[in-house]
C-alpha cells in the first residue's frame, strides 16, 4: 500500500511538471482574448465615433491571434489544391475579410459578458483545444479555440461555438459551391459577398 | 436511570394477560404505521439518495467527459492518419513535382484533419428543403421576430429568463426518460435532482437554483432523437419541416416521442395548447434575437450553413452522450486539472 503511494506521488511529480509546457496554449488564447476585452472596455473608445478605431485595433489582434493560411487550408480541405497559388492568396484575403466583417460587429456588441477559461486539451504535440465559456445574463455559450504551434506561438486555426466548428461550417458551404462551380466562380461569389457587407 | 424507568413500567403481577394483549394490539398498530411509513419513506429515501448522488456526480463527469471525448477523437486521428498515409502516398509523389516541400507537408496534415470528424448528412430532398428554409426564414423575419421584439420591449429580461426556465423545467420528463433509455444513471439522478430543487425552491421552475454556484448541477441536454443516436442509429437524411425547422430523419422520430413526454402537449382544447406553445416560442426567441441573423450574415450559403450547424450540433450531442461510459485517461485528466 505504502509503495503504491510512493509510486503515485512520483507519478504525480512527473505529471505536475508537464503543465509548464502545456499551459502555453491556454495562456496565449487568454492573453489575446483579454486584449480584445481591453479594447472593448477602453473608456476612451466610447461612442459611435470610436468604432472605427476599435475595429482597427481588433483587426490587429485578429491577425496575431489567427493563422489565416492554416484556417484557409483547413476550410477548403481537399479542394485547396484545386486553386492555383494566386487564387489561394486571394482566397485567404477574401475569407479573412468575410470573417472579420461577420464577427467584428458581433464582438463590438458585447459589453458585460464574462469569459471563463476552463481548460485545455492537447490534441497532439503541436495542436491543442482551449475551452472557454462566455457567460451572459441569460445563457452560457461554450467556445473552444483550436490552436496550432507555429514559429513558437500558438495560433488559432478553428473556433468551435456551441459544438459547431467554424471551419467545418464554411467547408460544407465551399464544398457545395465547388461541387458545381470552378474556383474562379467561387472567388467571384466571395468578392460579391465582401462588397455586400 | 434506564433500569429505574423499566422497573416503574413493569406491570403488576395480576394484570399480566390483559397487558400482554394490549401490547400486542399496540405493536400491531405500530407495525402498520411503520409499514405505511416505510412505503411512504422509501421513495423519499430513494429520492434523497439520488439527489445526494447527483449533487456529487456532475463535477467529475463534466470534467471527465470532454477529456474522454478528446481521447476518442485522438484515436480517430491516429487511425485515419495511418490509412491516409497508405492511401495518399502515390498521389503525393505525383504532386511533389509541382509543389514545394513545405506546402505538401502542410497539406498532408490538413487533409488528415479534414477527414477526421466530418459531420455530413444526405440531402435528397434539397429542393423541398430549400423551399421550406425560405418559408421558415420569412416566418421568422415577418412574424416571429417582430412579435418577439414587441414582447421584448414590454417584458424585461429577468422575467423572460424565468419563463424560459419554467418551460425548460416542464421538459424534465423528456430529459429524464431519455437518460433512462440511455441507461445513464448519473444523468437521471442529475435531472431528477434538478427538477426537485427547481420546482420546490425555484418557485415552480421559474428560477434555476440548481445551476447556481452553490449547487452547481448543470442541465443535461437529452432527448429521444439523441437516444436513438446513442443506440447507433444514423441521422438519415436532412429535412426542413415548415415552422419546426431543421431536423434529421432520426430526430424527426425523436420529436414525436418528445411530444408525448412534454406535459404541455396534453393541454386541451387544441387552441389553448397552441397559445401556450406559441408563447413559449416567442419567449425563447426574444432571448436569442440576433443569433439567426448573425449566422445568416456570416454565411455564404445560409441554407448549407444552417444544415451543417444542425448536423454538427446533433452529432456532438450524441458523441458526448456515448463518450460518457468510457473510462477517462488519467494523464489527460491530470493535464486538464492541473492547468486550471
Amino acid at each position: 500500500m505504502k509503495r503504491h503511494f510512493i509510486g503515485l506521488s512520483i507519478l504525480m511529480f512527473f505529471l505536475s511538471t508537464l503543465p509548464v509546457y502545456a499551459g502555453a496554449p491556454l495562456d496565449t488564447v487568454q492573453t489575446n482574448v483579454n486584449k480584445v476585452l481591453d479594447v472593448l472596455r477602453d473608456p476612451k473608445l466610447k461612442g459611435e465615433s470610436a468604432k472605427g478605431i476599435k475595429k482597427e485595433k481588433l483587426e490587429g489582434i485578429y491577425e496575431k491571434m489567427f493563422d489565416e493560411v492554416e484556417l484557409s487550408m483547413r476550410t477548403l480541405g481537399g479542394n485547396w489544391t484545386k486553386l492555383n497559388p494566386a487564387q489561394q492568396q486571394e482566397f485567404i484575403q477574401l475569407y479573412r475579410q468575410i470573417l472579420e466583417k461577420a464577427y467584428i460587429d458581433k464582438i463590438l456588441s458585447y459589453t458585460n459578458e464574462k469569459i471563463v477559461f476552463s481548460k485545455e486539451n492537447m490534441l497532439s504535440n503541436n495542436q491543442a483545444e482551449v475551452q472557454t465559456k462566455v457567460i451572459t445574463s441569460s445563457k452560457e455559450i461554450p467556445i473552444f479555440y483550436k490552436v496550432i504551434l507555429k514559429d513558437s506561438t500558438w495560433e488559432v486555426y478553428d473556433v468551435v461555438v456551441e459544438n459547431v466548428s467554424l471551419v467545418q461550417n464554411y467547408r460544407s458551404q465551399f464544398n457545395s459551391i465547388l461541387a458545381k462551380n470552378t474556383p474562379d466562380q467561387l472567388l467571384e461569389i466571395l468578392r460579391k459577398k465582401v462588397k455586400e457587407q | 436511570m434506564i433500569h429505574m424507568a423499566l422497573r416503574v413500567f413493569r406491570p403488576p403481577p395480576g394484570s399480566d394477560d390483559k397487558h400482554c394483549h394490549r401490547t400486542n394490539v399496540h405493536s400491531e398498530q405500530t407495525e402498520k404505521v411503520v409499514r405505511a411509513m416505510k412505503s411512504f419513506l422509501f421513495p423519499i429515501l430513494l429520492f434523497a439518495i439520488l439527489a445526494v448522488g447527483c449533487a456529487h456526480s456532475p463535477s467529475p463527469t463534466s470534467s471527465l467527459a470532454p477529456s474522454a471525448a478528446s481521447f476518442q477523437s485522438q484515436q480517430v486521428t491516429v487511425t485515419t492518419n495511418s490509412e491516409q498515409i497508405t492511401l495518399k502516398s502515390p498521389e503525393i509523389s505525383v504532386k511533389s513535382e509541382s509543389e514545394s516541400v513545405d506546402d505538401k507537408e502542410d497539406l498532408d496534415d490538413v487533409e488528415d484533419e479534414v477527414e477526421e470528424e466530418e459531420a455530413k448528412i444526405a440531402d435528397p430532398l434539397e429542393p423541398f428543403n430549400r423551399a421550406m428554409f425560405h418559408f421558415n426564414d420569412k416566418l421568422y423575419f415577418w412574424v416571429l421576430k417582430p412579435v418577439a421584439q414587441g414582447y421584448n420591449k414590454v417584458v424585461p429580461e429577468a422575467p423572460r429568463v424565468g419563463v424560459n426556465n419554467f418551460f425548460s423545467n416542464l421538459r424534465f420528463p423528456i430529459r429524464f426518460v431519455s437518460c433512462l433509455f440511455q441507461a445513464d444513471f448519473s444523468c437521471m439522478a442529475t435531472e431528477l435532482g434538478r427538477f426537485a430543487v427547481n420546482t420546490i425552491w425555484g418557485v415552480g421552475g421559474l428560477l434555476d437554483p440548481a445551476s447556481s454556484k452553490q449547487l452547481n448541477i448543470p442541465k443535461k441536454e437529452a432527448d429521444l432523437g439523441q437516444t436513438l443516436g446513442v443506440y447507433g442509429l444514423g441521422q438519415g437524411f436532412y429535412i426542413v419541416w415548415p415552422i419546426l425547422g431543421p431536423y434529421s430523419a432520426r430526430d424527426s422520430i425523436g420529436i414525436v416521442g418528445d411530444y408525448f413526454l412534454y406535459p404541455v402537449s396534453y393541454i386541451t382544447p387544441w387552441y389553448d395548447w397552441l397559445a401556450v406553445r406559441g408563447y413559449e416560442e416567442v419567449n425563447a426567441t426574444s432571448l436569442r434575437i440576433g443569433d439567426y441573423e448573425s449566422l445568416k450574415e456570416a454565411a455564404i450559403d445560409p441554407y448549407v450553413a444552417l444544415r451543417d450547424a444542425y448536423v454538427q450540433y446533433r452529432q456532438k450531442m450524441v458523441e458526448a452522450a456515448r463518450g460518457k461510459p468510457t473510462p477517462p485517461k488519467p494523464g489527460g485528466v491530470g493535464l486538464g486539472e492541473a492547468t486550471k
